[in-house]
């Protein structure tokens, strides 16, 4: 036959149970990270399933893993993937900017989380702690998922707009918040524009949150010379290639933008750390003995004492690993890829599971016993809850070092005990960050 | 001791250069991130302790020591 000649060529295997039109869609939905560990274990490196018409090649494994979090943005583009963000970012922001005015508003953004900036950041979250604690009182019962999300949020706006903005207007900033977050549910990812009430009050959300903050760059322009030591200022000065500032919108955006990538992370990781100290006592004993030597003699919160802490780090790092914020990250193929002789086509998703990754065997033996002495793997793209690569999220030093504060302010103060069953505190997987099922209730008493 | 950088983990944290400020500096580059710039690819041995520190404390893996 003529069509014998050409070389067949191989493509993922695909994922049974697809239904008509929606595909996978729904079993996705119900709990995506226990379809993606289906997914890997019927087909393998690659598995392609189908999200209401959107092909997606889940690439699984440390190969797969390395290989898809190494391709630049030209082949796997995440702007592609995530355009669902533009409305809620603001136009020309980010992924709606071209390559190159989007790197620089990426370096920009990094340029806001180096190393003096973050001493500075440092001595606020340390504030947020003691102000948020200052009348719990010597014992009391409180839902953790909700306190953390109030403290992060509070942290975020105060790290990235100054104590003027965190003060007077953080009640009119989580509500408009509220609303872009509201705007960015899986349905946004199909189409962002559809004509929907959540949509019309994410647009009008965003329309207040950049008249907001760009009443408060022109009363800065017109002090230009005060210190100031947040994100904004950082975001005010940045230039692109040219020379010119970014516009107003642009700066929102980042300021959005930043928020979207630590809010919720922080916070669930947060609360999951907390909870799984209550569920491990003999652990946390170990960390409560650590902290009072490194914080002996009333030693400062600072950047450089949270520096090395390591019985606390490895008990972060578990909990980033059970619980890992975002469980899936994706890329839209561009150009087509060979991978290892598979093809994967244009036009595809592809995408990969942080949380399948860390429960594989080969590198996390038991994976799901909690054993922070488990050390991490050497292969640098099995243990990924930061992504990894040139895209690695650059909010790691930011996040890891605020859990650090928190932690360390919190136990040695107060000790924690878990308010229900020990297994009735689990993984939400019906969320895209991930967060223990709330309320997440917890028991402290002061210590004496 | 020699120092290896993998330059395309980089996003310019610039840890390295609040530790070892002898050995490392933290550049602008025209394309994308700032990126660390070895001052000293073979550091006394007097700055192992620094560049060990930087090395440990850079949040993205991008240095690492090698043994003469």
């Amino acid at each position: 036959m003529a069509d014998a000649t050409i070389a067949e060529k191989n493509l993922p295997p695909k994922v049974s149970g697809a239904k008509p039109d929606m595909g996978h869609m729904e079993e996705f939905s119900e709990n995506f990270a226990r379809f993606l560990m289906r997914a890997n274990a019927e087909c393998g490196e690659l598995a392609e399933f189908n999200m209401a018409g959107q092909e997606t090649v889940l690439m699984s494994g440390a190969e797969a893993q390395e290989a898809f979090l190494k391709t630049l943005d030209k082949k796997l583009s995440r702007a592609a993937a995530y355009q669902a963000t533009v409305p809620v970012f603001g136009k020309g922001v980010i992924f709606d900017a071209p390559p190159d005015r989007m790197k620089t508003q990426l370096k920009i953004q990094v340029d806001a989380l180096r190393y003096q900036k973050m001493k500075n950041y440092t001595t606020i979250i340390n504030k947020e702690v003691q102000d948020w604690i200052a009348d719990w009182g010597d014992e009391g019962e409180l839902d953790f998922l909700d306190e953390f999300l109030q403290l992060t949020l509070h942290t975020a706006t105060h790290c990235l707009l100054g104590p003027d903005f965190r003060y007077k207007l953080t009640e009119e900033f989580k509500q408009l918040y509220h609303a872009l977050e509201a705007g960015l549910q899986a349905i946004a990812f199909v189409d962002p524009y559809m004509q929907q009430p959540v949509f019309e009050a994410r647009d009008k959300a965003l329309v207040r949150l950049q008249e907001l903050i760009s009443e408060i760059i022109a009363e800065r322009r017109k002090n230009s010379d005060k210190e100031y030591g947040d994100a904004l200022e950082t975001f005010m000065a940045g230039t692109y290639a040219d020379g010119s500032l970014l516009s107003d919108t642009e700066i929102t955006g980042l300021v959005i933008a930043t928020m979207f990538a630590g809010h919720h992370t922080s916070s669930g990781t947060a609360t999951w750390i907390l909870a799984e100290l209550a569920r491990q006592p003999g652990y946390s004993d170990e960390i409560l003995a650590e902290l009072q030597e490194i914080f002996k003699d009333d030693a400062e919160i600072t950047l450089e004492s949270l520096r090395e802490i390591p019985k606390l780090e490895a008990f972060i790092e578990e909990v980033l690993r059970l619980h890992p914020p975002l469980v899936l990250l994706m890329r839209r193929v561009i150009e087509d890829i060979d991978y290892k002789g598979t093809l994967i086509e244009s036009g595809k998703t592809v995408a990969i599971s942080t949380y399948g990754s860390h429960r594989n065997p080969d590198y996390f033996p038991d994976p799901e016993t909690f054993d922070p002495t488990r050390g991490k793997p050497d292969n640098l793209y099995a243990y990924i809850p930061f992504g990894g690569g040139p895209h690695k999220c650059a909010g790691n030093a930011f996040a890891l070092m605020q859990l650090k504060a928190i932690i360390a302010a919190l136990l040695p103060l107060y000790s924690f005990e878990l308010v229900d069953p020990a297994d009735s505190y689990q993984d939400d997987l019906s969320a895209m960050v991930l967060k223990p099922t709330g309320p997440c209730r917890l028991r402290y008493k002061k210590r004496q | 001791m020699k120092i290896k950088v993998d330059i395309d983990l980089c996003q310019g944290h610039s840890v390295c250069l609040g530790e070892a400020p002898e050995v490392f500096d933290v550049v602008d580059v025209d394309d994308g991130y700032p990126r660390v710039k070895v001052l000293q690819a073979n550091p006394p041995e007097e700055l192992r302790a620094k560049v060990e520190r930087a090395a440990k404390y850079c949040p993205n893996s991008v240095i690492t020591i090698l043994e003469d």
